[in-house]
């Protein structure tokens, strides 16, 4: 398990980076939770990794009307920041618990999990349904695009050649709101074979996503149960089509009840 | 003195273990020494036409890259020790192909992604009751060659049944027929008052051990060849080394390092690769395999199809068991689990009838291997899945049931002979006393209890230790005995309290093949029973001369003696007294008067001693996602003597655990092409600790009459009936039975909607 030859360097800034991403067959190394094993395994040999771990972008706070969440924050680091507490941000906190063990969650990050856009990663789901904002850094500037743009299907994104997701924004949402993530996992690889994230208003006003069952996470439209039959579900050797339907139904229903739940309480929550 | 038998205590290795101290195959430092890669096959099946290593010798630091023509192997045979490296046709996809040595790791596997081989394809054979059947492709064109070596030894004390007298029309793919018969079967079915059957599937099982294969050559100035390895069996990698190399027994030398797990699964796989490259290029070479070489090129426990019909009469009276057994060897053309499993589908039951046919078939996937009670878990989760039935049809307790038919000391089991000693009757009765099966009846919705029980018969193999006592006190056992469950610890044991010293007393010492008396494989629950029994008696030598010693100090006769705490002392008067200190100090001086205090001692047990583990497992069952949630295991067995119960609880554990794994989670898949599918841990699930439930230890004991203070091998037992258990259970939960491993969710829930579509 030894990977093949590769370059290696350490941005110290963005712009450092980008520039360092000009070379071909460059890769951004964020958590190496999941580049890493690919180059052990040799099915992903970069040219060169820019080691983006110095460049500062972690963290989680609420600012002007938004939960951001820099791209390098951590699953670790999203699992017990205090703010995620409030049960309209629990999805963030209860999906990125549930990612890997914990030495994958002390050294995978958010951006990273995103920008690689493996169809049965958790957290897309959760950024889906939340309403999440990306902002991204490219030679050409800054850009904001909304998750739901982000994954066009499996381990393929809109992002640039050289774009750098930095900050992932998260809309407050309204008191009495509550949020949830549940998902089936494969037994080995711990992947969804169904994830659901759910937000619910006060006003009984839901977002469902799910991730795991198709080329890319996605957002039901309208009725839960009506989007699940027409989706165009994934089957494997594991978990075959009608049961992945099955179980995104299921994590669907269960991932509404507990976000529902939340919203109550979050009509009482103090910080 | 016996009162250190029965302590719970520490392994010995546990520090050394738990600190990351222990030094295994991988990591010891050899000068010179060189990296060795391999090329695996591609293909399931095909006839190599051409390997090509020009482009790997242009990678700077490369050495060399071998085919199998560059072996000096020294037989023709067609098994892995035989031929290490594919000769003509690959068998399997994984099948080692050529090996590029280089100087380093790194380098090694740069180059051999450059070895180019060319095959042409042939049908490859992967479903096992396609591969019987007249007219089958045959799964190996090339000549087979005689069986390959006398692992089966190792694993079973039992014979095979009768060789099939009949003329069933079968393709060239089945390898071996057995048929165990005795009795009229059908007219003991057809009489029967409640018959039921069913047809159950289970995978091939990975060991899934933490330590990848590994072993390291090298030649001595003298040109001995001495291969340092993760074996389970010194003696087998040295006489397997000779027979691939033609190479006298002294000129060998094996070195077996501590095991990282085994399972079974480490029996001279890698050390002929080693070994030969070696001896081709005249330098030191390690063979370190990746997880996914493990995965793919070596020898797991094989899939099996089993088809059994079991009857009784109303009272529960078993009347017969009939079957057929398919196992699937792969490309094993030695040996493979069809004796017998055909063997212990009967379980510790008496049976007025019995018919039981077993196929040994290969095909284009892996080369079967042992695992941890080969062929016994697959035949319980059939039997004893059909008990359960059968005590639902009759309105019968599933243990009364069990318990009414279990055999006792003297009943004729399948294999023909009387089950020696066994505590089938006690681990019955204490598992329905338990309350989880007590209480059984006032769960939750969707909650169910299962239980099952299953037997392993043991294993026997001469062996000899060698005990020394040194000037301090202490004393040293040496054998060749690998530790790979605590054994050490255990002869620790039982030296301790057949000389009479403290454990802490004793330390162990494993010897290789050079040095050390003689010890098979540790394998077939078979160490404590056998090796065990040679400490005792080297220890009980060594007391020997240690009281004629003490006897002319003490001017007391050596019968009047006994040994306390490392004291040698009269009985009845204990302040007349001295030391096994003072008494070896005068013993191991120049001018010196006593023989050292050293004992010699053998085993040549011939009875056997089984042993029987009950599994009760509490489910629920998610009926919407189909997943099995334990939440709680309980397992008794009758480990003869606890010699220490913190291992013997260790193991116990360890077996179910292993258990839960078949039951729920391993399997490995070829795709119709003999691709390996779950040929990684994410794809392979294991159970990890978050999945499995706190395991409750019963700890029964019938003493082995042959055993070291009445010990009986105990790592098989365990593992055998946890499957059935389950499957139990789930069907307590669900009303659904389960009969194909593991038990996923998408099977469970599939089978709760085909019940209910029913």
């Amino acid at each position: 398990m030894i990977p093949a030859f590769v370059e290696y360097v350490r941005a110290s800034s963005v712009d450092e980076a980008l520039e360092a991403l000009g070379r071909e067959d460059a890769k951004f190394l964020a958590g190496g939770q999941s580049l890493l094993p690919a180059m052990k395994l040799r099915i992903a040999r970069p040219s060169l990794v820019v080691d983006i771990g110095g460049l500062g972008l972690g963290g989680v706070a609420e600012r002007d009307g938004e939960l951001v969440m820099g791209a390098l924050a951590t699953w670790d680091e999203l699992e017990r920041a205090d703010v995620l507490r409030r049960p309209a941000y629990q999805a963030l906190a209860e999906c990125a618990a549930g990612i890997g063990d914990l030495q994958v969650r002390n050294r995978g990050t958010i951006g990273g999990g995103l920008a690689h856009a493996d169809p049965a990663s958790d957290m897309p789901a959760v950024t889906l349904a939340l309403g999440a904002q990306l902002r991204l850094r490219s030679p050409d500037g800054e850009r904001t695009i909304d998750a739901a743009e982000l994954a066009l299907g499996p381990f393929t994104t809109s992002l640039g050649e050289r774009e750098l997701i930095t900050e992932v924004a998260v809309p407050v949402p309204p008191p009495g709101s509550g949020s949830a993530y549940v998902a089936v996992e494969h037994p080995a690889s711990g992947f969804a074979l169904a994830g659901a994230a759910a937000l619910v208003h006060a006003d009984g006003t839901t977002r469902v996503a799910l991730t795991g069952v198709s080329a890319a996470p996605f957002l039901l439209d309208g009725d839960a149960d009506d989007a699940i039959e027409r989706a165009e579900i994934f089957g494997d050797r594991f978990a075959p089509v009608d049961y992945r339907r099955q179980l995104a139904h299921t994590v669907v229903r269960r991932a509404v009840e507990r976000a529902a739940k939340r919203a109550e309480e979050d009509a009482t929550w103090k910080a | 003195m016996e009162s250190v038998i029965g302590v719970p205590r520490p392994r010995l290795d546990a520090p050394e273990k738990v600190t990351g101290q222990t030094r295994y195959g991988a990591d010891g430092h050899v000068h010179g020494l060189l990296h060795a890669r391999l090329v695996l096959s591609t293909e399931a099946h095909a006839v190599i036409q051409h390997v090509d290593g020009s482009g790997a010798l242009e990678v700077a630091g490369v050495v060399a890259v071998l085919a199998a023509a560059d072996l000096p192997t020294a037989t023709t045979g067609t098994d892995r020790t035989a031929e290490p490296l594919a000769r003509q046709e690959v068998i399997f996809a994984g099948q080692p192909v050529a090996m590029v040595i280089a100087e380093s790791e790194a380098v090694a596997q740069d180059a051999a992604e450059l070895v180019l081989v060319d095959y042409e394809p042939l049908d490859a054979v992967v479903d096992v009751e396609v591969a019987m059947a007249p007219g089958a492709s045959l799964a190996r064109r090339v000549e087979e060659a005689e069986a390959g070596g006398d692992l089966e030894s190792i694993h079973a004390g039992t014979d095979h049944g009768s060789a099939d007298d009949e003329h069933e029309q079968l393709s060239g793919n089945v390898l071996d027929r057995v048929h165990r018969t005795s009795g009229d079967a059908e007219a003991a079915l057809s009489s029967s008052d409640a018959v039921v059957s069913g047809t159950f599937r289970t995978p091939w099982v990975y060991q899934a051990y933490i330590e990848p294969q590994v072993a390291t050559a090298w030649l001595e100035p003298d040109g001995t060849l001495v291969v340092s390895t993760a074996t389970q069996g010194s003696f087998v990698s040295r006489s397997e080394l000779a027979r691939a190399y033609g190479l006298p027994l002294d000129r060998i030398r094996v070195i077996a390092e501590p095991l990282g797990g085994a399972f079974g699964g480490k029996f001279a796989l890698v050390e002929p690769l080693a070994a030969g490259a070696t001896l081709a290029l005249r330098r030191p070479v390690r063979l370190v395999m990746t997880r996914r070489e493990d995965f793919a090129a070596t020898n797991p426990a094989s899939a099996q199809v089993t088809m059994l019909e079991i009857g009784a009469r109303k009272d529960g009276t078993l009347t017969a068991i009939r079957g057929r057994m398919i196992v699937d060897r792969g490309s094993n053309a030695g040996w493979g689990v069809e004796g017998i499993t055909s063997l212990l589908v009967g379980g510790p039951y008496r049976w007025e009838a019995h018919d039981i046919r077993g196929y040994g078939v290969q095909t284009n996937r892996f080369t079967f291997g042992a695992y941890r009670g080969p062929g016994a878990p697959t035949a319980a989760f059939a039997v004893e899945s059909l008990l359960d039935e059968l005590a639902g049809e009759l309105g019968l307790d599933p243990l009364e049931l069990r318990l009414k038919n279990a055999v006792v000391d003297g009943d004729v089991g399948i294999s023909g002979n009387p089950f020696p000693v066994m505590g089938a009757v006690d681990v019955i009765e204490r598992t329905r006393e338990h309350p989880l099966w007590k209480e059984r009846g006032s769960l939750p919705e969707d909650e169910g209890v299962g239980v099952a029980v299953g037997y392993w018969p043991g294993g026997n193999e001469p062996a000899a230790a060698v005990c020394r006592v040194d000037a301090d006190g202490t004393m040293t056992i040496v054998t060749s005995a690998v530790d790979m469950t605590g054994v050490d610890t255990g002869f620790s044991t039982i030296a301790a309290a057949a000389f009479g010293l403290p454990p802490d007393k004793v330390r162990v010492v494993l010897a290789d093949t050079a040095t050390g008396p003689y010890a098979g494989a540790s394998g077939g629950s078979k160490v404590t029973y056998t090796v065990g029994k040679a400490v005792q008696r080297a220890a009980e030598a060594a007391r020997e001369k240690l009281l004629a010693a003490a006897s002319e100090e003490l001017e007391i006769a050596p019968g009047d003696l006994e040994v306390v705490d490392g004291v040698v002392r009269a009985v009845g008067a204990p302040d007349r007294s001295i030391t096994v200190e003072e008494i070896s100090r005068k013993a191991l001086r120049f001018g010196g008067r006593y023989e050292p205090i050293e004992g010699h001692g053998g085993s040549a047990q011939t009875s056997l001693a089984p042993s029987v583990a009950a599994h009760i497992a509490h489910v629920r069952v998610d009926r919407d996602t189909g997943e099995v949630e334990l939440l709680g295991y309980v397992i008794a067995q009758d480990v003869g003597r606890a010699l220490n119960p913190a291992l013997v609880e260790g193991q116990m554990r360890g077996g179910a655990v292993q258990a839960i794994g078949w039951a729920l989670f391993e399997e490995l898949v070829h795709d119709e092409d003999g691709q390996l599918l779950s040929g990684s841990f994410l794809d392979y699930a294991i159970p990890t600790a978050d999945r499995v439930p706190p395991i409750e230890t019963l700890i029964v004991e019938v003493p082995a009459p042959d055993g070291p203070f009445g010990a009986k091998g105990i790592g098989e037992a365990p593992v055998i009936a946890g499957p059935a258990a389950i499957a139990n259970a789930v069907f307590a939960a669900t009303g659904v039975r389960l009969r194909e491993l593991p038990m996923t969710p998408p099977r469970v829930w599939a089978a709760i909607q085909a019940s209910l579509d029913a």
